[in-house]
């Protein structure tokens, strides 16, 4: 919790924001999305019903490179690298047999892929971007939202730029007003809409 | 003689000397589970010979412990099957029951979630009713327990112990008419349960769920039933073999009215309603052998004596 500067639950019941805190907080966990979130504030009204879930987002840079889970050795004729993390092996495999050929790339095992006759210079190739998890964190966010929302609230309404996101959320049509809901929720963070 | 529920716990060298001292003594065995090299029995003895199991099973590192579940079938009901509600809490409440004995099944609705439109259809009220108590996981908020509560208890006819966020005070407030047992703050939850004060909610939750059993035991045992499910257990293994074939864990599971067979009713009804229990008396005279909501399985309930004028 502490890697939020703000993070508050606001609901009519006490106990009930209590909860929500921990399911947040317990959620934004599991999906490691805790260091990416600067403020948060969620909004909960049972009687409504509704879901408010307004945030900034930390500015992220980190671009996965090969060099960040992956060891390069230059060897004659070929260049070894050995694996550290098995997460980005997928789109790194994809952007060498792009680049160089699937006749020029081997895997003997889970922890290595040789490099045959590849005539780049090796710190060019552990300086090819392998993934941005950028590109999926929208994704990422509103999926872990959808499990902090109360169930039945599936009619939704989601926005992400800027960085900030917002995330609301009913089992009735939405009001036609929460655009100034969300606004009002976003001044709490200090962000002006 | 007066039996009661026990679980005992032990190696599996020798055990079988256990197993035939709770038969000789009139007892019945109603899942045995063999974990590598440990034993665990669950079981109906008599209560007067409690002692003498545990002197016999002393030497062989034998455990005899109440276990106030066995012969049960709970219904944990959550309102969907979403990782909302799974696998924390109704598994963890799940689990926790079946270690204590009772046979857990999950009910998870298919539009039990939300405030407004949270209903409950005649099949998962069919299936609920099957078990003899059915526990409500429901959420956090007052408000959507008290709203959506007299939907998800329409024709539910077995014991209801309803678990969920607010205090019990609260919860007892809010249901209207009332259930037979509350637990307050367990709600939903993302996290499993493993603490302390946590582990204390789920044995708050089985003293509940013990206390409306107990009821409904003395409520029994006003009208004692015709045969004792576990007694017929025994004869069903014995006599229709084909039981012996099913691959499903508890292939005859106790309930305090009853049994479920799991087989199918088309094929094997008339051979349980057959099956002899004593003087000619079968399984079809003193009780009902119905076709269950849960797949394809037979359900046999027992008759009261008042319906009957047989104990056997």
């Amino acid at each position: 919790m502490l890697a939020i500067e703000y993070f508050e639950v606001e609901c009519p019941e006490a106990k009930g924001a209590e909860y929500y805190k921990q399911i947040a907080n317990d959620v934004l966990l599991d999906h490691n999305l805790l260091k990416v979130i600067d403020r948060l504030h969620i909004f909960i009204d049972p009687k409504v019903p509704i879901f408010v879930a307004t945030g900034t987002l930390k500015s992220i840079t980190s671009r996965v490179r090969v060099r960040d889970f992956a060891n390069v050795n230059p060897q004659e004729g070929k260049m070894t690298l050995v694996i550290s993390e098995e997460a980005y092996l997928a789109p790194m495999l994809k952007i060498f047999w792009q680049h160089f050929g699937k006749e020029h790339v081997e895997q003997p095992d889970r922890f290595t892929v040789i490099l045959y006759d590849v005539k780049e210079d090796p710190k060019v190739i552990e300086d090819l971007i392998v993934a941005d998890p950028s590109e999926s964190l929208f994704k990422d966010l509103i999926y872990a939202f959808k499990c902090i929302a109360p169930e039945g609230f599936r009619l939704r309404k989601e926005k992400y730029g800027e960085g900030r996101f917002s995330f609301v959320a009913s089992e009735n049509t939405l009001p036609e007003d929460v655009d100034d809901l969300v606004a009002q929720k976003f001044a709490l963070l200090g962000v002006k809409v | 003689m007066t039996l009661v529920p026990v679980t005992y716990k032990g190696g599996i060298y020798q055990h079988d000397i256990v197993t035939d001292l709770i038969e000789d003594l009139g007892g019945y065995i109603v899942q045995k589970h063999v974990l590598a090299q440990e034993v665990v029995l669950q079981c109906f003895v008599p209560r007067d010979d409690i002692d003498l199991i545990r002197e016999i099973s002393r030497p062989l590192f034998g455990e005899v412990t109440d276990s106030p579940l066995v012969g049960t079938e709970i219904a944990i009901v959550s309102p969907s099957l979403e990782i909302h509600h799974l696998p924390h809490p109704s598994c963890d409440i799940a689990e926790y029951t079946r270690r204590l004995g009772a046979k857990s099944n999950m009910v998870g609705m298919a539009r039990g979630v939300g405030k407004r439109i949270a209903m409950i259809n005649d099949e998962e009220r069919d299936v609920i009713n099957e078990h003899d108590i059915a526990v409500f996981g429901l959420g956090n908020f007052e408000h959507c327990i008290e709203y959506k509560m007299p939907n998800l208890r329409r024709g539910i006819e077995v014991p209801i112990v309803l678990c969920g966020g607010p205090d019990k005070e609260a919860l007892q407030k809010i249901v209207d008419p009332p259930v037979d047992g509350y637990v307050g703050n367990v709600g939903r939850f993302m996290h499993r349960t493993k603490e302390s004060e946590e582990l204390g909610k789920l044995d708050e939750i089985i003293a509940e769920i013990t206390r409306v059993l107990e009821k409904r035991r003395e409520e029994i045992a006003k009208d004692p039933l015709s045969v004792a499910p576990a007694r017929l257990m025994n004869l069903i293994r014995e006599k229709v073999p084909a039981i012996n074939e099913v691959t499903s864990p508890t292939p005859l599971t106790v309930q305090m009215k009853g049994l479920r067979v799991k087989l199918p009713y088309d094929t094997f009804a008339d051979a349980v309603r057959k099956v002899e229990i004593e003087d000619g008396i079968t399984i079809g005279d003193v009780s009902e052998v119905l076709p269950s909501r849960m797949r394809d399985y037979i359900l046999v309930r027992v008759k009261p004596f008042s319906e009957t004028n047989v104990v056997v």
